[in-house]
C-alpha cells in the first residue's frame, strides 16, 4: 500500500503552517501517524499537540542544489518511521512540478502517492502577488485540487478572488476560512471522493451512446427531428472547426511570436490610426467570426487599445476577402450590395470602436483580470518573451494553440448546439412576419435571426439572399452586418475570456449601432 | 540542479486519442466523399487543413505523454469527442422527407418566391425599378437587373470565378455536381443533343443544367428535356396542374438545404405522390411565374411522359 501524500502549497506568508497546525492537530486524528515535511521555514513553526507527527524540514538551498539528497533523507525517515500519511508543506516560490519530480524519483515513487494538493492563499495579498512574482504561484494554483483562502473580509473581494483563481484553475473547489477555526465541512469537502476525470469522460461517452440508442427513438416519436439536429450540428461544426483552427493559430502566433516590445513600439498610439490599421488588417485576413474572437482576445491581452481591438473584431468578419467573395456569389455579382455591406460594416465597426473609446468600460474587461495579460489558461506559464530559441517558441506556440482551441472550442460547441436547435425547431417563429411590417421591424427580425442562427460569416450571404424577396433590403443588410459581428456562438466564445458586463455591453452597443447605421442608410434614403 | 521524472499522463493520452481519431476520421470522410453529406466541396481544402493541423498536434503531443501532471482534466476533450462521436453513431443524411417538415432549410427557403431555389425572380425587371430609395423592395438593387441581365450565381461562378482547384474529385459520390468550365464550350454540355433537340439531364449534371436553362432559356426553347427529381406539389402556390421535380441543393452546409427544380405542367399532377422520385420527359417552354404581384419568365416543362425513378443519393452543390 502506497502512503498517501497531501501537499500544501502557497506563497510565502500565505499561512500554510498555520493551516497545517489547525488542520492536523485534530482531536480524533491523534491515532494517525503522520510525517510532516517542510520545504520552507516561515514565521510560524509546526507544532504537534498529540505527538503523532514526525517532522523534517529542508531549506530551499538543498532543494535547489541537492534534490536527490532530499529523496534519500525522506526514504531514510520512511524506513524507520512508517507513517500513515505524509503531509508536505511546499515552498512558495518553487514550481509544484519540482515536487512532483521529487516524489516520482526511484524509491519514493512506489512508496507514496499524491492524493490531494491544497493551496493556501492570503486573500489580502494574492491579487498583488499574481503576475508579479513569477510563474511558480500561478502554476501552484493551477495544479491544486482545493484552495483555501483566508483573510477576506468582504463578499465583493471574495467573488473577485474566486474569479481570479478559477481563471487559472477552472472549477476548483474554493474554501473560505474566517479566523483560525476550521469547520467540519472543510474536512468533508477536502476528503470527499472524486471520480477520476478519465472515467468521468468515458462514462459521459457511454451515456451519450446509450442516449443515442434508447432516447432517440422516444424523441423521434415525440416529433423531435433528432436526425436533422445531428446533421445540422455536424454541418455547422465541420465548417467551424477549420476556421477556429485558423483563428487559434493566428492568435497564438501573435501571443507567442510577437514580442510585447514590438507592439508597444510600432503599433500606432492614436486610436484613429489604430482603427485604420485594424480595418486594413480585417481586409487581409480570410477568417470568419469563429477566428476573429480568439485573435481579439490575444490582441487585448497584448495591450492593443480596446477600441482598436473591438473595431478589428467587428470589422474582420464582415469585410474580409472570403466574405466579400461569398457575398458576390450569393447576390449574383451585384457589386452594389457587396460594396454596401463592406462600407456599412466598416462604418458600424468604427462607430462601435469609437463608442468604447469615448466611454471606456469600467472595471476589468478580461475575466482573468490583469493577470490575463501575461498568462493563459494553457498551463504554459513561461513568459513568451523569456523563451528565445525557435524550438522553444514553436513548442509553446503549439501548446498555446491547443489550449486555446479547447478553451474557445467548448463554447463553440455549446453555441452551435443552441443555434442548431433554433434552426431546426424554432425557425417557424420567423415564418409569420412577412415584409409587411415597417423597415425597422423587419430589420429587428432579421438581426435577431442572424443572432440566433449563428451562421458562419463566410457563408451567411447565401442565406440572406434567400430572405431577400420576403424582407426589404435594409433588413437583409442588417442581417449581413450584425450577424457576423455578434451571434450566440460568438457570445459564448467571448465568455471564455471576458467579463459578463463587458460582453453584454458590447452586444447591446453592436446591435444598436448596426441598426442605426443600416436604418439611416436605407430607411432615410441616404444612398 | 534539475531533476525530471516520467509518468504516464492520462490527460495527454486522452487528447492524443481525440486528435488521432479526428485526423483519421477526416481523412476517411474526405477520401470517401462522405463529408459531402454535411458540407459542400468548397470546404474540402479547409477540412484537409484541419486534418493536417490536428495531425501535427497529435505528433507534438506524443512527446508530452510521459510528463507528470497532478491535476487531470478531461471534459474539454468533448470539443473534438462530441463531433467524432456524432459522426460515428449511425444517422441518415437528410432527405426529402426532412426538408418538408418544420425546418428552416425547407419551409423558409422553399416557401420563398418559388420553390426552385434562388434564381427565378431576376429574369424580369420589376415594375417599380425607379423607386429604389426607400421602403421594402424586392430582392435586388434594380440597377443590376438592367445592366447585368445574365448575372446569376451559376454563370458568375462558371465564367469568371470558379477557382481551378474546384475540379471534382473522382472518388466523390456520383451525385455531385460536376462543375466543368462549360461556359466557354456550350456545344459540349453533357447530355445535349442539338441535332435531335434533346437534353438528357443526368443526376450529376442537375445543378449545371438548371442554371444553364435559366440563363439561356431562349436558346433551349422547344427542346425535349428529361430530368429526375422528387415530386413537389403545392396546389396553392403552383396550381392544380403543375408540380416540380426537385433535388436538394446545398449552398454552404447541411443547414441550408433547399429544393431546386423546373416547374412542370402536367394535367394529372394531382395523381402524383409528393416526395416520390420520377423521371420527367417533356418540352421546354418559357413560362411565367407570379410572385408578389411581379411575374417572371422562367423555363418550364410541358410534360409528355413520367416514369418512376430510383431515389438519387446526394445533393446538388451551388459552387
Amino acid at each position: 500500500m502506497a502512503i498517501p501524500v497531501y501537499v500544501v502549497t502557497g506563497f510565502l506568508d500565505a499561512g500554510k503552517t498555520t493551516f497545517l497546525n489547525t488542520l492536523l492537530n485534530k482531536y480524533n486524528w491523534q491515532d494517525i501517524k503522520m510525517l510532516v515535511v517542510q520545504f520552507e521555514t516561515g514565521e510560524e513553526e509546526f507544532r504537534s499537540c498529540y505527538r503523532n507527527c514526525q517532522f523534517i524540514s529542508f531549506p530551499k538551498k538543498t532543494l535547489e542544489q541537492q534534490p536527490l539528497q532530499i529523496v534519500e533523507e525522506i526514504l531514510e525517515v520512511l524506513r524507520v518511521y512508517t507513517p500513515d500519511e505524509i503531509w508536505i508543506e511546499w515552498n512558495g516560490v518553487v514550481p509544484f512540478s519540482d515536487l512532483q519530480a521529487l516524489l516520482l524519483q526511484k524509491g519514493l515513487r512506489d512508496l507514496c502517492k499524491t492524493q490531494k494538493v491544497i493551496h493556501v492563499g492570503d486573500g489580502a495579498a494574492i491579487e498583488g502577488l499574481l503576475g508579479r512574482t513569477g510563474s511558480a504561484l500561478p502554476e501552484q494554483i493551477a495544479s491544486s485540487d482545493f484552495i483555501v483562502v483566508r483573510n477576506i473580509y468582504s463578499s465583493v473581494a471574495y467573488r473577485r478572488i474566486c474569479r481570479l483563481l478559477r481563471g487559472l484553475n477552472p472549477g476548483v473547489d474554493i474554501y473560505e476560512v474566517r479566523g483560525t477555526k476550521l469547520h467540519q465541512d472543510l474536512y468533508r469537502r477536502l476528503f470527499g471522493r472524486r471520480e477520476h476525470p478519465l472515467s468521468l469522460f468515458f462514462l459521459t461517452v457511454l451515456l451519450l451512446i446509450a442516449l443515442h440508442i434508447f432516447a432517440r427513438p422516444v424523441l423521434e416519436v415525440l416529433q423531435l427531428p433528432v436526425n436533422t439536429i445531428i446533421n445540422v450540428f455536424l454541418g455547422i461544426i465541420l465548417q467551424a472547426i477549420p476556421f477556429l483552427l485558423i483563428g487559434v493559430l493566428l492568435s497564438s502566433a501573435i501571443q507567442v511570436f510577437v514580442p510585447q516590445r514590438f507592439i508597444e513600439r510600432w503599433f500606432p498610439k492614436s486610436i484613429g490610426l489604430g482603427m485604420l490599421v485594424a480595418i486594413l488588417a480585417g481586409f487581409c485576413l480570410p477568417v470568419c467570426d469563429c477566428a476573429s474572437i480568439p485573435i481579439f482576445r490575444s490582441l487585448v491581452r497584448k495591450g492593443i487599445p480596446l477600441p482598436v481591438a473591438i473595431t478589428f473584431m467587428t470589422a474582420t468578419p464582415v469585410i474580409n476577402p472570403v466574405v466579400i467573395l461569398s457575398t458576390y456569389y450569393a447576390f449574383s455579382g451585384n457589386l452594389s450590395i457587396v460594396i454596401t455591406r463592406v462600407a456599412l460594416g466598416i462604418v458600424a465597426a468604427t462607430l462601435i470602436g469609437l463608442f468604447f473609446a469615448l466611454r471606456p468600460p469600467k472595471g476589468q474587461v478580461l475575466s482573468g483580470g490583469a493577470l490575463d495579460r501575461m498568462m493563459c489558461s494553457c498551463g504554459c506559464y513561461e513568459d513568451a518573451d523569456s523563451i528565445s530559441t525557435f524550438f522553444g517558441k514553436a513548442g509553446l506556440f503549439i501548446r498555446h494553440s491547443q489550449a486555446e482551441f479547447f478553451d474557445v472550442g467548448k463554447y463553440l460547441v455549446i453555441g452551435t448546439f443552441v443555434a442548431t436547435v433554433f434552426q431546426v425547431m424554432g425557425a417557424s417563429i420567423f415564418n409569420a412576419p412577412q415584409s409587411g411590417g415597417g423597415l425597422a421591424l423587419s430589420m429587428i427580425i432579421m438581426m435577431a435571426m442572424a443572432f440566433l442562427l449563428s451562421l458562419c460569416s463566410s457563408s451567411d450571404a447565401i442565406i440572406a439572399r434567400s430572405f431577400a424577396n420576403r424582407f426589404p433590403m435594409g433588413a437583409v443588410m442588417g442581417f449581413l452586418i450584425f450577424g457576423p459581428m455578434m451571434d450566440i456562438k460568438n457570445l459564448m466564445m467571448l465568455s471564455s475570456g471576458f467579463s459578463k458586463g463587458f460582453i453584454v455591453k458590447l452586444l447591446l452597443i453592436t446591435f444598436i449601432l448596426c441598426f442605426a447605421v443600416v436604418f439611416i442608410f436605407y430607411g432615410l434614403g441616404v444612398i | 540542479m534539475q531533476i525530471r521524472a516520467k509518468v504516464f499522463n492520462p490527460q495527454i493520452f486522452l487528447e492524443l486519442i481525440c486528435y488521432v481519431s479526428y485526423a483519421v476520421l477526416m481523412i476517411y470522410l474526405l477520401s470517401s466523399g462522405r463529408y459531402l453529406s454535411y458540407v459542400t466541396p468548397r470546404m474540402k481544402p479547409y477540412l484537409i487543413f484541419s486534418a493536417v493541423v490536428i495531425g501535427i498536434w497529435a505528433m507534438v503531443t506524443l512527446g508530452r505523454l510521459l510528463r507528470p501532471q497532478h491535476k487531470i482534466r478531461s471534459m474539454h476533450c468533448f470539443v473534438l469527442a462530441l463531433p467524432i462521436l456524432l459522426l460515428l453513431l449511425p444517422h441518415r443524411s437528410l432527405g426529402t422527407a426532412d426538408i418538408s417538415g418544420s425546418y428552416i432549410g425547407g419551409n423558409i427557403l422553399s416557401g420563398q418566391a418559388s420553390p426552385y431555389g434562388s434564381t427565378p425572380q431576376r429574369q424580369n425587371p420589376p415594375a417599380n425599378s425607379e423607386s429604389n430609395a426607400a421602403g421594402p423592395m424586392p430582392a435586388e438593387a434594380p440597377a443590376e437587373r438592367n445592366t447585368e441581365p445574365a448575372s446569376d450565381p451559376f454563370s458568375a461562378v462558371d465564367s469568371e470565378l470558379l477557382p481551378e482547384d474546384e475540379a471534382p474529385t473522382d472518388s466523390l459520390d456520383s451525385a455531385i455536381l460536376d462543375t466543368p468550365n462549360y461556359a466557354y464550350d456550350f456545344s459540349n454540355l453533357p447530355g445535349l443533343d442539338s441535332i435531335n433537340k434533346t437534353i438528357t439531364v443526368s443526376n450529376e449534371d442537375f445543378g449545371l443544367w438548371i442554371s444553364e436553362l435559366y440563363v439561356n432559356m431562349e436558346k433551349y426553347e422547344g427542346y425535349t428535356v428529361s430530368i429526375t427529381g422528387f415530386v413537389f406539389k403545392d396546389s396553392k402556390e403552383l396550381g392544380e396542374n403543375a408540380f416540380v421535380p426537385m433535388r436538394l441543393m446545398m449552398s454552404c452546409c447541411v443547414a441550408d438545404l433547399m429544393p431546386v427544380g423546373l416547374l412542370c405542367k402536367y394535367d394529372k399532377a394531382s395523381q402524383l405522390e409528393n416526395d416520390s422520385w420520377v423521371t420527367v420527359e417533356g418540352t421546354l417552354f418559357i413560362g411565367e411565374y407570379t410572385y408578389d404581384d411581379t411575374s417572371f419568365d422562367e423555363p418550364q416543362i410541358n410534360v409528355t411522359k413520367i416514369t418512376p425513378a430510383q431515389a438519387v443519393e446526394g445533393y446538388v452543390y451551388l459552387y
